[in-house]
């Protein structure tokens, strides 16, 4: 049960912008993207997620491979959280949330998802906004309500799928520090509980605390992929960001100004 | 909600049934004792105009609903981006060039409708490869498109309409207006029968309509098949718009103003929208036909008159409320 990232390599317009990745996330395990800005690391993650097809390598999920699973199977597997766009029409914030049981008219009945609904927005501190029209919201509130959403996703009653995983890209953007600590820590708890957890951020520090493993990139290589300690070095890290760093070798606290 | 909106329906078609320049009234049908005329106008003239124009009705605004969940775009109307004109192009074409060129085994009553359904599907398939890479600017894009097809259609049934005969130019005035008037069972029964299957087919898709307004990719991330949605909605629209224009004419306007009653109602959810949008659809559809023949009695004004005139100035306001056109 893992998923297996296998010299993923991609092409746009003869271009790379990834190239020869290999790497696995394992159930139980929350891993961190790292990397500056054009690195690959939202590509990297949109090919996880079956958005686009590499150009070369390939990627598994627990043995399957991914071009080879329907998109309802994925959806089951896994939940991705990215940047999100407007939404025109004004759905309630519980109707956007419940947008994420995948499977509704089939799967369970309407108060098992009811409830579901309410614990997963409890979780995320946005149960006071469920009767709330989704477009009044704040960025931050939204963000919530989007995780929510994800989360909502893998929490179903088929046995069978075997391990979930959830992929973030950047999921604590707009949040403030409260509700961004909140969301990694619960998302920590998550990957406790055997969830696979995949997580683009930029904050070095929460990365180091907070990570099983760390996955850095640099102009669509990987550079590092290992624990916290293995790849927090100061030169590392300064090369790689070109900026003067500086790691405590204990804490792994990184300062850079 | 949707109760209500049936008890409306109820008391349109019992209205429909019954009004009118020669009066039906309900009581005689409730206790069978109608005479022989009544009975031949109701059962011939009456009932099938009122059911197919609750037919077309509900087409028109559940092809409006759905159509506008596709897109992500709250103005696509099968009228005003092309849908009817392609539609109404399809079954002129049939008209004035099928006894020319069509040979004599082909042609039969299901040859307009087809021709409708083509023309329409036509039009939909077209609109949706050129608004793809116009995702933001979406709207305006779609509307000019919208225009441009208009008038495209608009050219080629003038045309078609110069070098038609008496008699085919008769069964062409009545496109550009709309009307129900002089359907017949034969032609009605198969057109309910499509239409039925059309709707009911179209339903399911309300859930993965609801995933698509997150975004395209979102949506494919949350197990939708996009082709196959695509697919459902484009053909499913296109069937009922084209089977309502090739027997009412061009009907504008209902696609646009009965789903924003809706969501103005009972929310934006599709699951109710796309029901709820058919049975108020229909309901208007058989009071504007109504209105259409008992305004000016015993003259009969076309029914796609009353509905432009409802739903232009709706039109107006909601560009004009737009902030983001």
């Amino acid at each position: 049960m893992s998923i297996d990232v296998d010299k993923v390599s991609l092409n746009i317009k003869g271009v790379d912008i990834i190239k020869d990745i290999s790497f696995s996330i394992n159930p139980g395990e929350l891993i961190t993207i790292l990397g500056p800005n054009g690195s690959g690391k939202s590509t990297l993650l949109k090919v996880i997620s079956g958005d686009i097809f590499p150009t070369k390598g390939r990627v598994d999920i627990d043995d399957i491979r991914l071009s080879d699973m329907s998109f309802k199977t994925q959806a089951l597997k896994r939940s991705v959280m990215s940047q999100s766009q407007q939404i025109l029409y004004d759905y309630s914030v519980a109707e956007i949330i419940e947008m994420g049981w995948v499977d509704y008219g089939n799967n369970g009945n309407v108060d098992l998802i009811k409830q579901k609904c309410t614990n997963v927005s409890k979780e995320c501190f946005v149960d006071h906004l469920l009767d709330r029209n989704f477009n009044t919201l704040s960025g931050g509130e939204q963000r919530r309500v989007h995780f929510a959403r994800t989360l909502l996703q893998i929490d179903h009653h088929y046995d069978s799928v075997g391990a979930r995983y959830m992929f973030l890209d950047e999921p604590t953007a707009n949040l403030d520090l409260l509700f961004e600590l909140q969301m990694i820590r619960l998302l920590k708890a998550k990957a406790k509980n055997g969830i696979g957890v995949l997580l683009i951020i930029h904050d070095l520090n929460l990365a180091s605390k907070f990570s099983d493993k760390i996955v850095i990139l640099k102009e669509g290589n990987l550079i590092a992929f290992g624990e916290p300690f293995e790849v927090f070095r100061s030169k590392t890290l300064s090369n790689i960001f070109g900026l003067e760093m500086d790691v405590d070798p204990k804490t792994l606290k990184v300062t850079y100004y | 909600m949707i109760g209500s909106l049936l008890f409306l329906l109820t008391i349109s078609f019992i209205s429909g049934l019954t009004l009118g320049s020669y009066s039906v009234p309900i009581l005689d049908i409730i206790s069978g004792k109608l005479e022989p005329l009544q009975k031949t106008v109701l059962t011939q003239i009456r009932a099938p105009r009122v059911i197919l124009a609750g037919f077309v009705g509900a087409s028109l605004a559940l092809s409006g609903a759905s159509l506008q969940g596709l897109f992500r775009n709250p103005l696509a109307d099968p009228g005003l981006i092309g849908v009817s004109a392609g539609a109404a192009l399809g079954a002129t074409s049939i008209i004035v060039l099928s006894n020319h060129f069509v040979p004599e085994f082909l042609a039969g009553p299901f040859l307009l409708p087809i021709a409708a359904i083509a023309g329409s599907m036509l039009v939909i398939m077209l609109l949706f490869t050129l608004t793809k890479g116009f995702k933001s600017k979406g709207t305006t894009y779609m509307l000019l498109i919208g225009i441009a097809i208009n008038s495209i259609s608009g050219v080629c049934i003038g045309f078609l309409t110069y070098i038609s005969s008496d008699a085919e130019l008769r069964s062409l005035t009545f496109w550009t207006m709309g009307s129900f008037g002089g359907v017949s069972w034969p032609l009605l029964v198969p057109a309910i029968i499509l239409i039925s299957l059309f709707l009911i087919w179209a339903i399911p898709s309300s859930r993965n309509l609801d995933l698509l307004q997150l975004g395209e990719i979102e949506a494919q991330r949350l197990g939708v098949n996009l082709k196959k949605l695509r697919f459902n909605i484009i053909l499913s629209s296109a069937a009922i718009v084209g089977i309502s224009v090739s027997l009412s004419g061009m009907i504008g306007f209902v696609g646009l103003v009965v789903p924003h009653l809706a969501r103005l109602i009972g929310g934006v959810n599709h699951t109710y929208l796309l029901i709820s949008s058919a049975i108020a659809g229909s309901s208007l559809m058989i009071v504007a036909d109504l209105i259409a023949r008992t305004f000016v009695q015993p003259a009969e004004l076309p029914v796609g008159l009353i509905t432009s005139a409802i739903g232009s100035p709706f039109f107006l306001y909601l560009i004009i409320r737009s902030k983001k056109l």
